[in-house]
């Protein structure tokens, strides 16, 4: 049952998505429309996740699978949220959309097993506040991004005359980054409560292990986007590949590194 | 909010008096340096050797403090210098604070690295642990109290769940007793997560526990008992490898320990606990002196066995656990600090964009169909 409402929702991703696309290659804007689907496909997937979570008796954070579905689950949330309150994003969807496709194509490689089970650490409320984070965080990163898209698109003809109605690259450039200031407050929102967590659960609040050294890294990188920016004055295409930068990395620690090493952090393992 | 003071007012972060102010026409030489100290690109800079620093450390595994302690220091050189010289820290108080709280996270991380002490101690049930760990560590100034403060492991269990068909270690809930340094005494229960917290150190069951023999021993000659407990290793994990080597004290010859457990403390199919087994056999082994045969015994409680040093009587098993202990006083500045950085930035800009409209085409707001 919940696999099928999963579905639902998917299905009604891909049709917002192919109606964005659509509509940005007709150039039309059929952006009621598309908002409809987003709301429907986050409204169906959350009651997926939910009866999973109640059936399960642990939240969508054990499996590939269950990772990458609440992943899409919280870059198409904020997006639909974002999207719904600030109409100067809205081209964006047609940039996004594919890499939401490529995520979902990537999901249903993984069966959606039955097994998973929620070592004793993650009995606390700061594993949900610190996932919390750490999606709010790449969230807002891919609204950056869909920015990032349209700016580094203009390079061409085509996206020159397709996103000629939108303001200027620099405007683009300072929304992009307003994106990536919150993004950063989430992200040492983040790196904040799972120090909390590590050190109920481990005693220790940082033990440079393989996740959050690389989360660490991915900081230091936002850090160095933020102030590059601002020391150079960075033109607004650098700042695009800033951003993208930070949205693969961030995206290869999310998705890479926990599920490399068997347990989301080093010291979770032991019995 | 006075946090943009009218120009000419001093803010606080500027200069002392009696300093050079920065925008003197002519700047002498103390400023100069200040200035080139100041700039930004030394930032960028200094977040790229981070950058590397936390590489080396992770990639070598070392503890190789310098390759963050340089990049810190130098932020806080590069900090300080622009918190002197640099305007834009003056009208922006959020900015400001949001910076200071940098540099205190800096230096707190590095007193806690002068003055931290992490060490392991694994205690029999009945054991008072009074200042022995195993293994530690700590900084170079860390004023050891552990001596002067008492624990007692009275006794704990650990439930054990199946899940996905395997058995998996649910809640460790630890009874312990206590003297504190200043002399006060009580009882608390502890777990892996919910330490005891006496004198500043923190005290953590841990995943490290297993079974124990105890044994009396009378060396040849004395007139006294001993008590001896030979830690075996980590049960369940070693579960084959119920055995440890042991010199009784006084004795030149070591015995093997091992422990031979005849009846199921787990169970595939129900929720356990971890448990003493009722059943069980202790075999003694004697590495006899050049070729001649091993001499082996089984005991059970209460049995005694002749070695050449003196008598060697099994009395009964235990469990042990072991404990991690450690002290970093500095965690609750840490956390208040990181909260204050937080908000402050959170603060800065929030300033920064209520200034302009999200949308920067406003008017465009309702959804537009077409
Ligand atoms: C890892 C440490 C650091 C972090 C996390 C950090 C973070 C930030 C952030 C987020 C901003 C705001 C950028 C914006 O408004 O768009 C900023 C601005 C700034 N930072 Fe840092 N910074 C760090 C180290 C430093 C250091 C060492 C200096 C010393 C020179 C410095 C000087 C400044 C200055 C002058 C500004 C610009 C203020 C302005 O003109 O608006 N930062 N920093």
């Amino acid at each position: 049952m919940e696999l099928q409402i999963l579905w639902a929702a998917l299905i009604m991703y891909v049709l917002a998505g192919s109606l964005s696309i659509i509509s940005f290659v007709m150039q039309r804007k059929p952006e009621r429309t598309i908002l409809a689907f987003l709301v429907l496909g986050v409204v169906l997937h959350t009651t997926a996740i939910a009866l999973r979570w109640e059936r399960m008796g642990h939240g969508p954070y054990i499996t590939m699978f269950e990772a990458l579905s609440s992943g899409i689950w919280n870059l198409l949330l904020v997006y639909t949220l974002v999207y719904w309150r600030i109409p100067a994003i809205r081209a964006t969807a047609a940039i996004v959309t594919p890499i939401l496709f490529l995520m979902m194509g990537w999901m249903m490689l993984f069966p959606p097993s039955e097994v998973g089970h929620k070592p004793v650490v993650y009995h606390t409320i700061w594993l949900y506040i610190h996932i919390g984070f750490a999606k709010a965080f790449i969230s807002t990163v891919f609204i950056a991004v869909g920015i990032s898209g349209i700016i580094l698109s203009r390079r061409t003809e085509y996206g020159e005359i397709r996103f000629a109605h939108l303001p200027n690259d620099s405007r683009l450039d300072d929304l992009s980054f307003r994106f990536m200031a919150v993004a950063m407050i989430f992200q040492t929102l983040m790196l904040i409560t799972g120090a909390i967590w590590a050190q109920d659960a481990w005693g220790r609040y940082w033990d440079w292990d393989p996740l959050e050294t690389w989360a660490f890294i991915t900081w230091l990188l936002v850090i160095f986007s933020l102030h590059l920016r601002h020391t150079y004055k960075t033109a607004p295409r650098t700042g695009a590949l800033l951003v993208i930068s930070v949205f693969i990395m961030a995206f290869v620690v999310f998705f890479g590194v926990p599920f490399v090493s068997t347990d989301f952090h080093q010291g979770v393992g032991r019995s | 909010m006075p946090d943009i003071p009218p120009p000419g007012i001093p803010s606080p972060g500027i200069p002392p008096p009696g300093f050079p102010s920065p925008d003197i026409s002519k700047p002498n030489t103390v400023v100069r340096v200040l200035r080139l100290l100041a700039s930004l690109k030394l930032t960028l800079v200094l977040i790229i050797m981070l950058l590397i620093g936390i590489l080396i450390i992770y990639y070598t595994r070392t503890r190789f403090v310098w390759a963050l302690a340089i990049p810190f220091i130098g932020f806080a050189i590069n900090l300080t210098a622009t918190v002197l010289t640099n305007p834009v820290f003056r009208r922006q108080m959020a900015l400001l604070v949001f910076h200071l709280a940098l540099i205190s996270i800096a230096l707190l991380i590095a007193i806690d690295w002068l003055t931290y002490l992490k060490g392991q101690i694994e205690l029999v049930e009945g054991e008072t642990f009074s200042g022995q760990t195993l293994s530690e560590e700590s900084g170079p100034l860390h004023r050891r109290k552990l001596n002067n403060l008492q624990l007692t492991n009275e006794s704990f269990t650990i439930n054990y769940i199946i899940a996905d068909g395997q058995l998996r270690r649910a809640d460790t809930s630890n009874q312990v007793e206590w003297v504190a340094p200043d002399g006060r005494s009580g009882r608390s229960i502890i777990g892996n997560q919910e330490p005891l917290l006496l004198g500043g150190y923190r005290f953590y069951t841990t995943n490290n526990k297993g079974f124990a023999p105890i044994f009396r021993w009378r060396l040849n000659g004395a007139d006294t008992d001993k008590i001896g407990a030979v830690h075996l290793p980590s049960f369940p994990i070693q579960l084959l490898q119920q055995k440890n080597e042991w010199t009784p004290p006084g004795s030149t010859m070591p015995v093997w320990i091992l422990l031979q457990i005849e009846e199921e403390i787990f169970f595939p199919d129900k929720p356990s606990n971890l448990r003493v087994p009722d059943k069980h056999t202790v075999v003694v082994r004697l590495n006899a002196p050049q070729g001649d045969n091993d001499q082996r015994w089984e005991l059970k409680p209460g049995d005694s066995v002749r070695l050449p040093d003196g008598v060697l009587t099994y009395q009964e098993l235990r469990k042990w656990m072991g404990y991690e202990v450690s002290y970093n006083f500095t965690l609750p500045w840490l956390l208040t600090a990181s909260v204050l950085a937080v908000l402050s930035m959170g603060w800065h800009f929030w300033r920064k964009f209520a200034a302009r409209p999200w949308n920067p085409n406003s008017g465009e707001s309702k959804l537009g169909e077409s």
